[in-house]
């Protein structure tokens, strides 16, 4: 008995399993990210028109007869693919574009029906696939585009990817999420030299700011460094001030102790002073009195004496003065008696002396030579003594040539008188053409005339 | 799920719809949201991103004609 209960239990428990095991071939499940295309028997279309001749189930569970139906599961998840495209830009520079393009496939029944169409068995290639079409697609793409809006514009770029390629996709039943270039490979340059005016801008102004902040710094800098200056400056000033004021105390304090003894000993001197000047001032009157009135005294006495002397000499002058004066008007009135009586005298002879040149002009007229040679041989001594007088009045004579050298000159001056004589003849001989008037003419003869008229008059 | 559900509903220009131009509107479908290729329902309109769109006609798979919604 409990042997049968337990088979009928058993085998009520295997024909669960076996349910079970049948409903769960039978029933399959879309995962949200997949679609189940379905195929093989009519089945009921959810809104799709006849012809298609699968069914599309999304997102729920439905049943599938095992053997009658097969069940494929199409991907709905994103995909990628990686692009590499030598490019040719709207300007016409070249460039090699590195690009990705994200997809998936679309989630309407129509895009599913296409695509499960195109890709089902091949869902690992799809990638391969998309790559193969957006390589050209790329190309009319960048064509479509400048260097400067690839890297600036994205809206033009993804504008740019749907007109090329959107309806393209559309009938693979692929949506395209997002079309994005990661690298422009530039071999010509064109995008450095894009940007360099920017860069240069940018440096520029980089180095205007560094320049400024260097000179901002540098000023505070400066600035900090001249107050300090100043600072130390002050401060300097203050110690050498306050050190000033220590020295002089210091030397004023070091210079008391011989201050306060300059001071005394200056007391003292002035004190020795005053007392010397007193010494002195004694013996100044001390002198007056020993010496001074003694001497002046005596000097008072002489010179009384002095003058009394003076005072007789000057009575014994005038005595003396007044007897000579009377001695010599007495011998004056001697002499006028007597040089009236010489004068009287001298007439006479004169008269007699006319009388006798008179005769001798007489003789003269008849004999010249003799009467001229008688009267030079009587005049011959004092010619003589003229020329000797010559030498009277030299204190010193210094003759070179000796004692025959005086005796020479005699012989000179004594010639002179000798040449007188000829002198004379002609002089006489010109009285004779011209009568009187010969003492005019003797001018000219001056050097020899003065000895022969001289020596006749000066006869005592 | 049927294509007659998308006329009507309202979308936002991701892309400038215009004469000349695909545009791109984002439209909130099947519990989600969706871009579709989008045209102008007009000829010669432009309508600028960021304007809410109706969508006035749907071509499967994945094209929509809209016009701009208040106006234009």
């Amino acid at each position: 008995m409990p042997m049968e209960v337990g088979f009928i239990v058993g085998a009520a428990v295997g024909a669960v399993l076996v349910l079970i095991g049948a409903f769960k071939l039978m029933w399959r499940v879309a995962e949200p990210n997949e679609a189940l295309i379905i195929s093989g028997s009519k089945h009921k279309l959810e809104g799709l028109e006849e012809g298609m001749g699968f069914r599309i189930v999304t997102g729920r569970g439905t049943l599938v007869t095992p053997g009658m139906q097969a069940v494929r599961k199409l991907s709905l998840d994103l995909n990628q693919t990686e692009l590499h495209v030598d490019c040719v830009t709207h300007q016409g520079i070249p460039l090699k574009v590195r690009g990705v393009v994200i997809f998936k496939v679309g989630d309407d029944f129509v895009s599913i029906a296409n695509a499960a169409r195109r890709f089902l068995d091949q869902q690992k290639l799809m990638a391969e696939r998309v790559h193969t079409v957006f390589a050209g697609h790329l190309r009319a793409i960048v064509g479509g585009l400048t260097v400067e809006d690839m890297i600036r514009d994205r809206e033009k770029l993804t504008g740019q990817a749907r007109a090329a390629c959107g309806t393209e996709m559309e009938k693979l039943g692929l949506i395209v999420d997002s079309l994005q270039i990661h690298e422009i490979e530039d071999p010509t340059g064109y995008i450095k030299n894009l940007s360099a005016p920017h860069l240069a801008a940018v440096r520029r102004d980089a180095r205007i700011a560094q320049a400024e902040a260097d000179r901002l710094a540098t000023e505070a800098e400066q600035l900090a460094f001249g107050r300090m200056a100043e600072a130390t400056r002050d401060s300097e000033i203050l110690k050498a001030g306050y050190q000033a004021e220590q020295d002089k105390a210091n030397a004023k304090a070091r210079q008391a102790g011989p201050l306060a003894d300059a001071a005394a000993r200056q007391e003292v001197v002035v004190q020795e002073t005053r007392v010397a000047e007193l010494e002195a001032q004694r013996r100044e009157q001390q002198l007056q009195a020993d010496v001074r009135k003694p001497a002046d005294a005596k000097a008072y006495e002489k010179r009384t004496l002095a003058e009394a002397e003076r005072d007789a000499r000057i009575s014994a002058a005038e005595a003396k003065a007044t007897e000579t004066r009377s001695a010599g008007e007495a011998e004056a009135a001697a002499t006028q008696a007597k040089g009236l009586a010489k004068a009287e005298a001298n007439r006479a002879q004169g008269l007699a002396e006319a009388d006798a040149i008179k005769a001798r002009a007489a003789a003269l007229a008849e004999n010249q030579e003799a009467v001229v040679a008688q009267q030079l041989a009587e005049k011959w001594p004092e010619i003589v003594q003229a020329g000797a007088s010559a030498f009277g009045n030299v204190d010193n004579m210094v003759v070179l040539n000796g004692a025959d050298g005086v005796a020479d000159m005699l012989a000179k001056a004594l010639t002179m008188g000798g040449t007188g004589l000829g002198l004379a003849r002609q002089l006489l001989a010109s009285m004779n053409q011209n009568g009187q008037g010969a003492n005019g003419t003797s001018a000219l003869n001056g050097v020899a005339a003065p000895p022969s008229q001289k020596v006749p008059v000066e006869e005592k | 799920m049927d294509d007659t559900s998308m006329v009507g509903l309202m979308g936002r220009v991701t892309g400038t719809v215009g004469p000349g131009l695909v545009g791109e509107v984002i439209v909130r479908v099947r519990g989600g949201a969706e871009h579709f290729l989008a045209y102008a329902a007009s000829g010669s309109e432009r309508i600028e991103r960021g304007t809410m769109v109706t969508v006035v006609e749907y071509l499967p798979p994945r094209t929509v004609y809209v016009s701009a919604m208040y106006g234009s």
